[in-house]
């Protein structure tokens, strides 16, 4: 639903800079370009074939009726051959094929032309996402990005799959057929016109009340959504309090309303083109009672009459389609234009240079280290500590000290502004990140799984890892017996973002994961905040035979887990503000102390 | 084989929907044909008009024949409203009955049955899904109906003019209408992909973007970007498959439609010779066979929507069908709540455990063994366990949001499976673990629990549930709440979610996981009032802190799914090893457990 959303708030038709967004757009096409070439082409031969067509069978049509009235009086019923009009029909039947045959070379050039350049943005974007900083995901909703790649690029490769060649046909068509109509009969065009004009307007005045009616429906697809969201949540409590007649009530008047909106909005846009269709119809039969009264005139015969008819027909779609397609066209351009400044976004430095292989020991040292998530406003401004391998350093500070900006300095999700972060006794600077982030362990707030079996999730790290191998990680992460209890064990496929499982059970398969990996140092960060105390006991119990000899930082906001700590470090407001063993800690009567009473007062 | 019982069983769905709307549809196949008639009259009448033009007739008759024309185009114009009306009508209809229909259905599921689909999943299919339908439903009446109306009327209409020319359209249509059967069939197949193609793209985009921390740290970088890059050629690839089938399509349309306008110029020039047919009568017939052969094109548009839609159909009927696992009892409970039997307070059961099982449908291990405990009125009862000790499974046992697979629960002596679910559940009052409070009023809230509650009685309850904040908001009890109850603290929401059990009057009272939020004063305070609040009644907290179960009349120690230890807390202390554990874990930073 986010998704939806964002993309009505998106629905921006206007592009920042027009020329430049299509100059770089027509560069994205590349060797695609000879092909919109030909397609070019081949639209503007088309065009002419389709506009000279029924001008040519009007005179094969007066030729036929002359040749008959002529032939009236003598006996000899008339038959055509190749001397009296079968060549001027062969050549009509030469006319109509040349123009189907630019029709299907142009559909056929077309086909492919808008899903390539698609999928070729589509690349570009998936390896910039794994070039973006991590501030650039902090500042968006994951709907937001999506909708660049799914939303945006499908509404450019649908207006330009068949919108591009229906505005030139649409636009070569109507001007054609206006000047051949002209060249009829200038009464005959003016008629048009202005029923044309007519229902232009109409169009217009119908898709403004449309709007209106669109963002009704809107409203109550709203609080629909709402309701239903609302009431599946909470349907346990619903059932536990006998509660069903009254919401299967709220939901049945919140469809009532909601159906009563859309019929509405439906009407009117379904309405539009019959109307338009409706007021074309009366134009054609003022055009032709007035040209069947010019044909008994004799001001105007009756191939031309035919022939102008199929002008009415032809350029009378068009021109109602074609303030629809600029519209299109312009809000496409629009999305190409969000998808490039996607493109655009700043990236993280190369990784190329820097130490490739390192085997850390796990000496980490923070010197002086200044960082803010902007330049110029500055979060840290001077941390320095000190652990030593195998070592766990707890971080601990209320919600938005910067607890998990401090992790995330560690593993270079960001780059300091000053001072220096040391691996081993090397800055974290000169090391490569993919080799940095190897030596980490890391189990995260979130608890990010992807949409595939629990053994897959579990060997993310190491895909090569055996069933076995897999099993001992999850016995160490405490996990073994709920999957065993999944209906199929290890093999139970986690999606719907993984809602089989509880919040706590994703948390245990997320330390499995790491437990696989076997790291240098491992990074918890609130890891264990939603299981409860026996099993974070436990879990701590596994995680401490695994990190005999490895550094460990730890985020933990049940200080009991942290008594044990080396080094506890007591963040505010982006700096530490305290630090030492929980014993010196708790003497020094500061703001540990503060924080551990308040805690089990 | 298998793809045509799909389309049967689609009919078959949306027939059923349609039922109570047989006048509305009917007058929808009426408009249409009057609409498909009209188009087909405006170029006879044309035709008719340039016959007597050239024929030299009077301005009278063609006047007469504009005023006809006319007519048509009102009646047709007319009839076209009329038809999108009803059409709206009847989407927006059978949308609203089928959303009811999924949204009453799941109220039946049990939690097994609902976590089955989903919440996300069930969110879907009651909204989007819907849509969908409804969307395929508008464009196939629109688009899809009046073609054959639209073939036979055409066909029809040139014959009446001209044997000849009435089989040159027949032989058109038909040559047209068997590459365009042939095409939609591999076409649809082909959508079908596309939109599982489709959603994979969704979700490892999805997955992408969520999991950028996870994903750098594990150094996978490269590796998601190939799964993306597959997922996008996957897509490509199939699109334009697809889009190369409609062109070919569509540019055999085009081809058709020429050689026809000139075989009815060759022919009709002939026909008018021969004097079987008038000269304006070609104008007519090229009209019929432009209008055949267009409708049909757009037509084959719409198959574009049908594999999504059938999907959808399929997702929806996934949830209609379903037989819930929990077949409702009948039996009735006679005496009434707090009024416990002549046996006195604090003997009689009022619910109790025999020997209860429970595994997971497909699962090979039980989640609870052979559990045997009784709740008593006036006692506090009391279930701690680790994560996965499946506690929070004997909540939704007794609640009968599951059935168990082994063993029995009696309810007043009563198996609770021979007693209805409102019944069952008009005698239980339940704190679920998550606190949720449902867009409103705290009043509103509070009547979930008591649909009569007397704000006296609502006043109390908040008392008790420790409260006191919803005083001193504006408004009071009819301070306003926003979905989940996201407006108010973690702990605010969990004592709302109490004061709501509060408010019912019941013979068990069951807190699962409830004071997890609070802090250890409040936890008192709150346990303390609720001791004399429902005295008469039977308690059972499910807990994580032994702080707020040490009181408990009965603690019972679940580890693995069995019962470890049964006891007071001094009892266990001594005898349950997990139980030892537990408390250490808890009393390790000394000051907690007052």
């Amino acid at each position: 639903m986010e998704d939806k959303q964002a993309y009505f708030e998106d629905e921006v038709f206007k592009t920042k800079d027009m020329k430049k967004t299509v100059k770089r757009f027509i560069a994205s096409m590349g060797k695609q370009k000879a092909r919109l070439i030909i397609v070019m082409l081949s639209v503007a031969s088309y065009t002419f074939f389709t506009i000279i067509a029924p001008l040519y069978s009007a005179r094969v049509v007066d030729l036929i009726w002359n040749t008959i009235k002529e032939n009236a009086g003598s006996a000899a019923v008339f038959r055509i051959t190749w001397d009296n009009a079968g060549r001027r029909i062969f050549m009509l039947l030469l006319l109509y094929l040349a123009a189907a045959g630019f029709y299907t070379l142009q559909n056929f050039l077309m086909s492919s032309f808008a899903e390539k350049l698609n999928l070729q943005l589509r690349n570009e974007i998936s390896e910039k996402l794994q070039r973006l900083p991590l501030s650039f995901y902090d500042r968006r909703q994951p709907g937001e990005i999506m909708s660049r790649v799914t939303n945006d690029l499908d509404k450019m490769s649908e207006a330009l799959q068949t919108g591009l060649i229906r505005l030139f046909v649409a636009a070569g068509t109507i001007i054609g057929s206006v000047i051949m109509m002209l060249s009829f009969s200038v009464l005959l065009t003016l008629i048009f016109l202005v029923f044309m004009a007519f229902s232009l307007t109409l169009t217009n005045i119908v898709s403004r009340k449309t709007l209106k009616y669109a963002a009704e429906r809107q409203r109550y697809v709203g609080k629909m959504n709402g309701l239903i969201e609302e009431s599946y949540s909470g349907r346990m409590i619903i059932k536990a309090f006998n509660y069903e007649k009254q919401s299967s009530q709220r939901i049945h008047s919140a469809a009532e309303e909601l159906a009563r909106a859309s019929e509405k909005t439906d009407f009117l846009m379904n309405a539009v083109n019959p109307s338009i269709r409706f007021v074309n119809r009366c134009g054609m039969v003022i055009i032709v009672a007035i040209g069947g009264l010019m044909l008994l005139d004799g001001r105007l015969s009756s191939g031309k009459l035919q022939a102008f008819f199929q002008y009415v027909n032809q350029a009378g779609e068009p021109i109602t389609e074609m303030s629809f397609m600029i519209n299109t066209m312009q809000s496409a351009l629009a999305s190409v234009e969000r998808v490039y400044e996607f493109l655009d976004e700043e990236e993280i430095s190369e990784d190329s240079e820097g130490l490739r292989d390192i085997n850390a020991q796990g000496n980490v040292s923070f010197n002086n280290v200044k960082f803010g998530y902007f330049p110029d406003k500055i979060l840290m401004k001077d941390i320095s500590f000190e652990a030593r391998r195998g070592q766990k350093i707890a971080i601990v500070g209320s919600t938005g000290a910067g607890k998990t900006t401090l992790v995330n300095l560690l593993m270079r999700f960001y780059e300091v502004n000053g001072g220096s972060i040391m691996l081993d006794g090397t800055d974290t600077k000169k090391i490569s990140r993919a080799a940095l982030r190897s030596n980490f362990g890391m189990v995260l707030q979130d608890t990010w799984l992807f949409e595939g079996t629990i053994a897959e999730n579990i060997a993310y790290g190491k895909p090569e890892a055996t069933r076995e191998e897999i099993v001992r990680a999850a016995k160490a992460a405490r996990a073994d017996f709920f999957i065993r209890t999944l209906p199929h064990g290890y093999d139970t496929l986690l999606c719907n973002d993984a809602e089989n499982i509880s919040v706590g059970q994703r948390q245990l398969l997320t330390i499995a994961r790491v437990m696989l990996c076997n790291p240098a140092m491992l990074i918890l960060d609130e890891a264990t905040s939603s299981v409860d105390t026996r099993t974070e006991m436990e879990i701590g119990r596994a995680m401490n035979a695994l990190m005999q000899n490895r550094t460990s930082f730890v985020i933990a906001h049940r200080l009991s887990t942290i008594v044990d700590a080396d080094l506890i470090l007591v963040m505010k407001n982006g700096d530490v503000i305290e630090q030492g063993t929980h014993s010196k800690l708790l003497k020094a009567n500061g703001a540990y102390a503060e924080l551990y009473n308040s805690q089990f007062a | 084989m298998k793809k045509r019982k799909g389309k049967v069983n689609s009919m078959k769905f949306i027939l059923r929907f349609l039922k109570p709307y047989k006048v509305k549809c009917m007058a929808v196949l009426i408009t249409i044909i009057i609409d498909v008639v009209c188009s087909m009259l405006v170029p006879t009448i044309t035709a008719d008009m340039i016959n007597i033009a050239v024929s030299g007739g009077s301005i009278d008759a063609i006047i007469q024949r504009g005023i006809l024309m006319l007519l048509v185009s009102f009646l047709s114009g007319g009839c076209m409203l009329a038809g999108s009306w009803l059409c709206a009508k009847l989407s927006a209809g059978i949308g609203k009955d089928i959303r009811n229909a999924v949204y009453d259905k799941s109220l039946e599921f049990s939690s097994a049955d609902f976590e089955e689909f989903g919440t996300a999943s069930m969110i879907t299919r009651t909204l989007n899904d819907i849509n969908v339908i409804q969307q395929a439903f508008v464009m196939f009446i629109q688009m899809v109906i009046p073609v054959p109306f639209m073939c036979v009327v055409g066909i029809f209409f040139a014959f009446r003019i001209n044997r000849n020319m009435g089989f040159l359209i027949l032989g058109a249509t038909l040559f047209v209408l068997i590459f365009a059967m042939l095409i939609v069939s591999r076409a649809s197949r082909i959508f079908e992909k596309l939109q599982s193609f489709l959603d994979r793209m969704n979700v490892v985009l999805r997955e992408n973007i969520t999991g950028v921390r996870v994903i750098r740290a594990f150094n996978k970088e490269s590796h998601e970007t190939g799964r993306m890059k597959k997922t996008f050629t996957d897509y490509a690839v199939s699109a334009i498959r697809a889009n190369r089938l409609f062109a070919g399509l569509d540019s055999l349309a085009m081809v058709t439609i020429n050689i026809c306008v000139v075989a009815i110029l060759y022919l009709g020039g002939n026909n008018v010779g021969a004097g079987t047919m008038k000269i304006g009568d070609i104008t007519a017939v090229t009209e019929y066979a432009i209008w055949i052969l267009f409708y049909i094109v757009m037509a084959q548009m719409v198959i574009i929507l049908v594999p999504r839609a059938i999907i959808c159909k399929r997702r929806i009927e996934e949830v209609l069908s379903k037989t819930p696992e929990i077949k409702d009892g009948t039996g009735k409970l006679n005496d009434d709540i707090n009024m416990p039997g002549e046996d006195g307070i604090g003997d009689c059961d009022v619910i109790s455990f025999e020997n209860v099982s429970f595994r997971f449908a497909d699962a090979d291990e039980d989640t609870l063994r052979e559990i045997s405990f009784c709740c008593k009125r006036g006692e506090t009862t009391a279930i701690i366990g680790g994560t996965g000790s499946g506690k929070s499974t004997v909540a939704k046992l007794l609640l009968r949001f599951h059935d168990v697979t082994g063993g029995r629960i009696l309810f007043k002596d009563r198996d609770i499976r021979d007693i209805s679910q409102h019944e069952l559940r008009e005698h239980i009052s339940y704190v679920p673990q998550k606190a949720w409070l449902f867009s409103g009023t705290i009043a509103d809230n509070l009547k979930y629990g008591n649909f009569k509650a007397t704000k006296e009685e609502m006043l109390r309850a908040l008392q008790t549930a420790q409260s006191d904040f919803v005083k001193d908001l504006k408004g009071g009890i009819d301070a306003y709440v926003a979905q989940g109850g996201t407006n108010y603290s973690g702990g605010q929401r969990q004592r709302l979610s109490i004061a709501r059990a509060l408010a019912k009057k019941a013979d068990l009272y069951v807190f699962d996981d409830s004071f997890s939020a609070l802090d250890f004063k409040t936890d008192a305070a709150l346990r303390h009032a609720l001791e004399k609040e429902i005295k008469n009644s039977a308690v059972l907290i499910i807990a994580q802190r032994i702080s707020t179960i040490i009181h408990a009349d009965r603690i019972i120690v679940l580890d693995d799914g069995k019962i470890a230890g049964i006891g007071r807390h001094e009892e266990l202390l001594k005898s349950c090893p997990v139980y030892r554990d537990i408390s250490e874990s808890q009393m390790k930073g000394g000051a907690n457990g007052r």
